[in-house]
């Protein structure tokens, strides 16, 4: 049974994740008065993008980009979706931080092998802005820890599906707003597109990656995007006791930002992080400074 | 459209994905660059047949030179071409590419875009309608179902002789050869 | 306005013409050796926005006539409103065989690239620029493009249409 959770679960990560980025498309489309392509579409790119035969710079050029394609599977497995989660005796949220920047540095090994001097502009923005959210990121994540007296996420959902979301949990509300505030930055969406900018920098890290690796980015992408509404949903909306539900809620957390990120334009990268250092700092350290009031 | 029939995408799905996801390198080569933003915004929508444009050559499998090419364009046009992976297609729009079109006496511009990189299909016009370029991305599909749209195997043939029309144009060239040319004879 | 300039240029230098062939507009004729002092003159008074400088073929008379266009910028005070009206072209002509002439770079540092463009499409070689490289053309020519004389359709034969196509080379094998 656990082996099969074992494989059942990053599947199924990466069928939402390409279900969510054709569905970015589509409802982007839509927004913009025109039809849009099929759902699908990502995965006929995916396609399209194994059977070519592309250019390689050299050893690490292929192996950064398999190694935050390997972080990021990993990821799936610590996370809950409704009551399949494989590793959860395996410390939780702590591994959690630490998984999640493995995704970047993969691509700046990657990176540096390629000598385009737009890829390491757009690693720097990516690292930079990584710095940014992790910041209010940390606090708000040792708020909910402290509040639940517990780093194991399965034990978080449970505690939540007893009493209610943590959203609605009076004290936390403060740092329920914090983490919607920098939800955008954790996705890469606007206004926080900032590393992959086609206009700016020729699509930042992913400047060289051809055929199959630019396939491999796009899972990449797709997983990335599944881990940051994942977390969120199970962190503050209560995760749910069957897949069905988690992925009906995802959903809807997704296509808000969806509505967020078709109408704002794109920051600069020390604007974003002048933003993300200030008000959602001070909002998930006033959270973190009442939660620690009340445990006493 | 076949784009939904199952047992062609299970037949051959790697056809299939390179007719219904042709990515445009935006390449903004003459004056008929002005035709291509209409098509890829919201009146004529070109994401709806998986024709988008890309930053990069790198990521890209379509390239559309649109109106004239000067002789100091055409060494960027062979770079980009070049660097791109295969199999990749190429349109000429307008009819300057064709044979010279409008500048077809000038001192400056070539004349036959199909002696210095090979080249799929025409559209004549000057500037086409931005219809012209969904009538040509659905002939392109209907190349690609046939085999027929082989530009980059001719491009690795012949290479030879390519390079030879592009050294005789430019004189030396300051990039190696692409594929390993033979001894001469 | 105009008359008053037209005055204090006869009065300065000999050999020159001034004609006014419109209102708001100047048209100054200069032998070659004055066309620097003529410009600094002007510079100093007021007329400090060189436009175009431009060149005209005369093959019938071999010579190469040179235009300078300029005019003031605005300024903050009233008095200034006719000045800033006028455009003021100034013509030399030199010889076609031997096309050589002065830059006016130490004057208007903005004539770079405009001599720079004459140099490439006419042929004239301007002393004292300090950057005379090919500005749009990738290949040599002969005669200077832009000369009257240059026979562009033979030389798209010659350079263009002797290349061969590709496929009838690879069935020529």
């Amino acid at each position: 049974m656990h082996v099969v959770e074992i494989i059942v679960s990053p599947l199924l990560a990466l069928i939402i994740g390409i279900f969510f980025l054709g569905l970015s498309r589509k409802i982007m489309a839509r927004i913009h008065w025109r039809y849009g392509p099929p759902i699908t579409q990502p995965v006929i790119d995916v396609i399209r993008l194994f059977s070519q035969k592309a250019f390689s710079h050299g050893m690490m050029f292929n192996l950064g980009i398999i190694l935050s394609l390997a972080g990021s599977f990993v990821l799936i497995l610590f996370l809950p979706m409704g009551n399949i989660c494989p590793l959860s005796n395996s410390g939780g949220m702590l591994v959690i931080l630490y998984v999640m920047l493995l995704a970047p540095l993969g691509i700046a090994l990657s990176g540096g092998e390629a000598a385009n001097p737009n890829v390491s502009i757009g690693i720097s923005r990516k690292l930079i802005i990584a710095l940014g959210y992790e910041v209010p990121l940390l606090l708000v994540l040792l708020t909910i820890m402290t509040r639940y007296h517990t780093i194991s996420i399965v034990e978080i959902v449970r505690i939540q599906q007893n009493t209610t979301w943590a959203l609605l949990d009076l004290p936390l509300l403060l740092s329920g707003i914090a983490y919607i505030l920098i939800l955008p930055a954790i996705l890469g969406v606007r206004p926080f597109e900032i590393v992959q900018a086609p206009q700016e920098i020729s699509s930042g890290p992913m400047a060289e990656y051809g055929g199959p690796f630019l396939a491999l980015a796009t899972i990449q992408h797709a997983l990335s995007l599944f881990i940051g509404i994942a977390l969120f949903v199970n962190l503050f909306l209560g995760g749910a006791g069957n897949p069905f539900t988690f992925f009906l809620k995802m959903l809807v957390v997704f296509i808000l930002v969806l509505f967020i990120n078709a109408a704002l334009p794109r920051l600069r990268v020390e604007q974003a992080v002048k933003y993300l250092w200030r008000w959602p700092t001070l909002i998930s350290l006033a959270g973190m400074i009442i939660i620690l009031i009340i445990r006493r | 459209m076949d784009r939904n029939q199952l047992t062609k995408w299970l037949k051959t799905p790697v056809k299939m994905g390179h007719k219904y996801s042709l990515h445009a390198v935006y390449f903004c080569t003459g004056c008929g660059i002005i035709e291509v933003p209409p098509v890829i915004t919201a009146r004529w929508d070109a994401e709806r047949f998986g024709v988008i444009p890309v930053a990069t050559p790198r990521q890209a499998n379509l390239f559309l030179i649109t109106g004239y090419v000067s002789v100091k364009t055409l060494k960027a046009i062979i770079r980009t071409y070049e660097q791109m992976p295969e199999p990749k297609f190429t349109v000429g729009f307008g009819s300057c590419p064709v044979n010279g079109g409008m500048y077809w006496d000038s001192y400056n511009t070539i004349k036959h875009l199909d002696k210095y990189i090979p080249v799929d299909g025409w559209i004549a016009g000057c500037m086409p309608r931005p219809e012209a370029i969904f009538v040509a991305v659905v002939h392109l599909w209907t190349l690609i179902d046939k085999d027929m749209a082989d530009g980059y195997k001719r491009y690795r043939k012949d290479y030879k002789a390519y390079r030879a029309n592009q050294e005789q144009l430019f004189g030396t060239l300051e990039w190696p050869p692409l594929f390993p040319i033979g001894e001469s004879k | 306005m105009n008359d008053s300039l037209k005055e204090q240029l006869t009065s300065v230098f000999t050999d020159v013409k001034v004609f006014i062939p419109e209102e708001d507009r100047i048209v100054i004729t200069v032998e070659k050796e004055a066309v620097l002092s003529v410009l600094s003159f002007l510079k100093n008074h007021g007329y400090s926005h060189l436009g175009l400088i431009s060149c005209v073929d005369w093959i019938e008379e071999k010579k190469l006539e040179l235009v300078y266009i300029l005019s003031a910028y605005m300024q903050e005070d009233e008095s200034y409103h006719d000045k800033e009206r006028t455009t003021i072209i100034l013509k030399t002509k030199i010889s076609r065989e031997k096309s050589e002439f002065l830059s006016v770079t130490p004057i208007f540092v903005n004539a770079e690239p405009y001599e720079r463009e004459i140099h490439e499409l006419y042929g004239i070689h301007f002393d004292g620029h300090n950057r005379l490289t090919p500005l749009f053309l990738e290949r040599k020519y002969e005669t200077p493009p832009f000369r009257k004389d240059f026979d562009t359709r033979k030389y798209v034969q010659d350079v263009f249409d002797n290349i061969p196509f590709v496929e009838k080379k690879a069935e020529n094998k």
